[in-house]
């Protein structure tokens, strides 16, 4: 039982299992781009809110965040999961929960680049006849979305790691393939498998974090020495 | 900010939270079978709240549609009789969560202050060494390191076979690999803020410490670390709050934490929105608490210039 | 008679309990160029401000080419259009070049097509003398070409009046004489402007009116040589003696 070395034929096992690895890695980049985008499309509305509203919709949104950032994720998960019966599809489920807490996340890093642009750019906007909706659309969310995304590469190798959570509900992602692979074909090989499934995980976080520098250096606002 | 201690609901709520807690664990692990209740038997009796229940429900279908609002106030006596039947077995779950939590923090602490003070000041290797580790680890996910040590390693036997383990107040040895894997993942989060803290501080504060006749390393240790640290106390709350839920992980490797209790219970009595509800609560109360907590320290700690001083 | 262009009768605006501007009228016709100078605090700023409206006023009115303004259902974006407002601190939108500055309002609020704003746009970047600098960011220019740019983007609305608010006081000493000179230049055109500025030289060259601001209110109104010559009131000859000496202190 003791995995005492890391022995070729245990490496040779994974390799011949490399298919099933690749196919639970897509799931997981699914899983990861489906949350990220449930994330952003509730999560930048309700930044905006939380910085340009008032009243009950603000106080709700707040509310929401609050208990979304301050629960598990896999007690999030299991609330969809039982109690409120997203949906029969494990995934759906997977991704309802991972995306609305990273909207959670979201809203509070939307917020403080909305925050971060300077009181004058909205003023100049209004003073060239802007609507406050257009000085907001077209000069202060261009500049907040830029500001963002620090906090969002961060919020997106979070998500990405975070789908591992899902085995809990058995999607068949990148963890879920490794640990399948444990108990139903070769125990022996656990050591190599879970090293496997956690290098690939090193190498979809480092290429994320790589390409987003590289989304962020093109759409920088250069700044001079002048 | 924090010293306007106006008595919010939210106040009183954590402060009976804790006080139920306390009691319940000096109940279940000193005074049972002497003075105590039961282990297990809730302190308020639930008949009235499950009563209680049952006479709103009552009197809601009476009214009929006009009884809606009653429906609810006959739902939330329900819950509430639920969660006085259950909370005394989730008692010992809670208090598992906190230990692996603090625990972890902790020893989490005393391996990134090492690891941090070699990514500012160590040489080539030292630097690159701390780096890989600290990019490796936050580059994964902490199950999967939680899985390599469970199941990949023999961490489990040797652990098994340390004198005291699994007997009386000490855990059994899942929890300790759990402990060790969140100081291992911790120790690489808590580096990082470290070293951004570290770097922050002017480094014209080592100078003048060289130029008053101290060391390089007595300049680290009595200049640079005590400013760091405050400068890094923000982070910690994150930290802290990010173990406090992410503890709940432990439960794949049978650790009966919180989370591992709400489920073995939910999958025995199939009250699984209640017992998921409840479980999401007490987490609440556990984060809110330890943000409150660093809150505190933040503000006794606090130097002015140091930091941000909270006005 | 014609009706001037800015009407402004009667002003009053306070912050919670402090008064700012305490009953102010104020007349300007087409191609005036009026000087408004003070002690700070005196409410030169929140004057200008109440012209178009990023500051609500108390009580009065403030009449454009005859219609008032601070009337409730007045459009405060259509009066916007018409008064263009250069800044202190600039407050070019931080990620757009100096083209997009100049055509942003064009395009979003007069519904401009892209080309033609463009072409327009290059035209006020050449009056200000900053074609060159098109294509560059607010980050990667001067002080002083930042606020040039800020000034074509408020002609580029084509605007009834221009106001300046402190357009040089950002500016370090040697950057002021390149957005004067614009000014001068755009007052020589015939442009209405309305600016809060104590650099002296371009208020006696260029203005038609001085009007002097203490505690709320227009102590003093005239053309700059009577003003400057032959004050009438002592707080007006008070506050120049002390611009005077403030800037024979500076080297």
């Amino acid at each position: 039982m003791t995995p005492t070395l890391l022995q070729a034929a245990d490496w040779l096992f994974v390799a011949d299992n490399l298919g099933l690895l690749l196919r639970g890695t897509a799931v997981t980049v699914a899983l990861t781009a489906a949350s990220i985008l449930l994330g952003f499309v509730v999560g930048f509305p309700a930044g905006a809110l939380e910085v340009y509203g008032s009243g009950l919709p603000k106080r709700a949104v707040e509310r929401a965040g609050v208990v979304l950032r301050g629960t598990p994720l896999l007690v999030i998960i299991m609330m969809l999961y039982f109690v409120v019966s997203v949906s029969d599809s494990a995934f759906a489920t997977a991704t309802a929960a991972l995306g609305l807490r990273s909207a959670a996340y979201q809203t509070q890093i939307f917020r403080g680049a909305l925050q971060s642009v300077d009181e004058g750019q909205l003023e100049a906007a209004r003073a060239v006849a802007m609507s406050r909706f257009e000085a907001i659309r077209h000069v202060v969310v261009p500049q907040a979305l830029r500001r963002s995304v620090p906090g969002f590469q961060n919020e997106f190798t979070i998500v990405l790691k975070d789908t591992s959570i899902a085995i809990v509900i058995g999607i068949g992602e990148l963890l879920t393939t490794g640990q399948n692979l444990y108990e139903g074909g070769r125990s022996t090989a656990a050591l190599e498998i879970f090293l496997a499934v956690s290098l690939i995980y090193f190498v979809l976080t480092f290429a994320t974090n790589r390409s987003l520098d590289r989304l962020s250096d093109r759409y920088a606002v250069p700044e001079g020495t002048a | 900010m924090g010293s306007v201690v106006s008595v919010r609901p939210l106040t009183v709520g954590l402060a009976l939270f804790w006080l139920w807690l306390s009691g319940r664990l000096a109940n279940d692990f000193l005074l049972v079978g002497s003075v105590g209740v039961g282990r297990g038997e809730p302190f308020v009796p639930v008949a009235p709240f499950a009563a209680a229940a049952d006479s709103a429900a009552a009197l809601a279908a009476s009214l009929g549609p006009v009884g809606e609002p009653v429906l609810w106030l006959a739902g939330g006596f329900e819950f509430a009789a639920e969660a006085i039947g259950y909370l005394p077995l989730l008692a010992g779950g809670i208090w598992t969560t906190v230990l692996l939590t603090t625990v972890s923090v902790c020893l989490g602490f005393a391996l990134a202050l090492p690891l941090s003070l070699l990514r500012v000041y160590g040489g080539r290797t030292a630097r690159w060494a701390a780096l890989s580790y600290t990019e490796l680890i936050r580059g994964t996910p902490l199950l999967a390191q939680l899985f390599v040590l469970y199941f990949a390693t023999s961490l489990t036997q040797v652990l098994r076979g340390v004198p005291g383990v699994g007997v009386g107040f000490v855990p059994a040895q899942a929890f300790w690999v759990a402990v060790i894997s969140f100081s291992l993942n911790s120790a690489a989060y808590q580096s990082e803020y470290l070293r951004a803290a570290f770097d922050s501080v002017d480094s014209g504060q080592l100078t003048a410490a060289r130029a008053v006749g101290l060391s390089k390393l007595e300049g680290i240790r009595y200049v640079v670390v005590p400013q760091g640290l405050r400068l890094a106390l923000p982070s910690w709350t994150n930290e802290l709050v990010y173990l406090v839920k992410y503890s709940s992980l432990a439960s794949f490797i049978t650790v009966q934490e919180l989370f591992g209790r709400t489920s073995t219970l939910a999958s025995e009595t199939y009250q699984y929105t209640d017992l998921f509800v409840l479980a999401a609560v007490l987490y609440l109360a556990l984060v809110v608490t330890a943000s409150a907590l660093m809150d505190r320290v933040e503000s006794r700690t606090a130097t002015v210039g140091v930091g941000h001083t909270r006005q | 008679m014609t009706r001037p262009l800015l009407d402004i009768d009667d002003l009053y605006k306070s912050y919670g309990s402090e008064d700012v501007l305490e009953g102010v009228d104020l007349e300007m016709d087409r191609g005036d160029v009026t000087v408004l100078i003070g002690p700070s605090g005196s409410g030169k700023s929140t004057l200008l401000r109440c012209v178009n409206q990023l500051t609500d006023i108390d009580s009065g009115t403030v009449a454009l080419d005859g219609t008032d303004v601070t009337r409730p259902e007045a459009d405060v974006n259509e009066l916007r259009k018409q008064v263009g407002m250069v800044f202190q601190d600039f407050n070019l939108f931080a990620h757009l070049t100096a083209l997009g500055n100049v055509t942003l309002g064009p395009r979003k609020v007069l519904g401009m097509d892209a080309d033609e704003a463009r072409e327009r746009g290059r035209e006020h970047l050449e009056q200000v003398g900053l074609l060159d600098q098109a294509d560059s960011y607010p980050a990667e220019l001067s002080g002083g070409q930042q606020q040039r740019v800020g000034i074509a983007r408020a002609l580029a609305m084509d605007p009834e009046l221009l106001l300046f608010d402190e357009p040089t006081s950002a500016l370090d000493p040697e950057l002021v004489g390149e957005v004067v000179d614009v000014m001068r230049d755009l007052a020589d055109r015939g442009i209405t402007m309305l600016v809060v500025s104590h650099e002296m030289g371009f208020a006696r060259s260029a203005a038609s009116d001085i009007v002097f601001l203490d505690d709320g209110e227009i102590v003093e109104h005239g053309p700059p040589e009577q003003l400057f010559e032959t004050p009438e009131a002592d707080r007006t000859r008070e506050f120049l003696g002390r611009l005077q000496t403030e800037h024979e202190g500076t080297p």
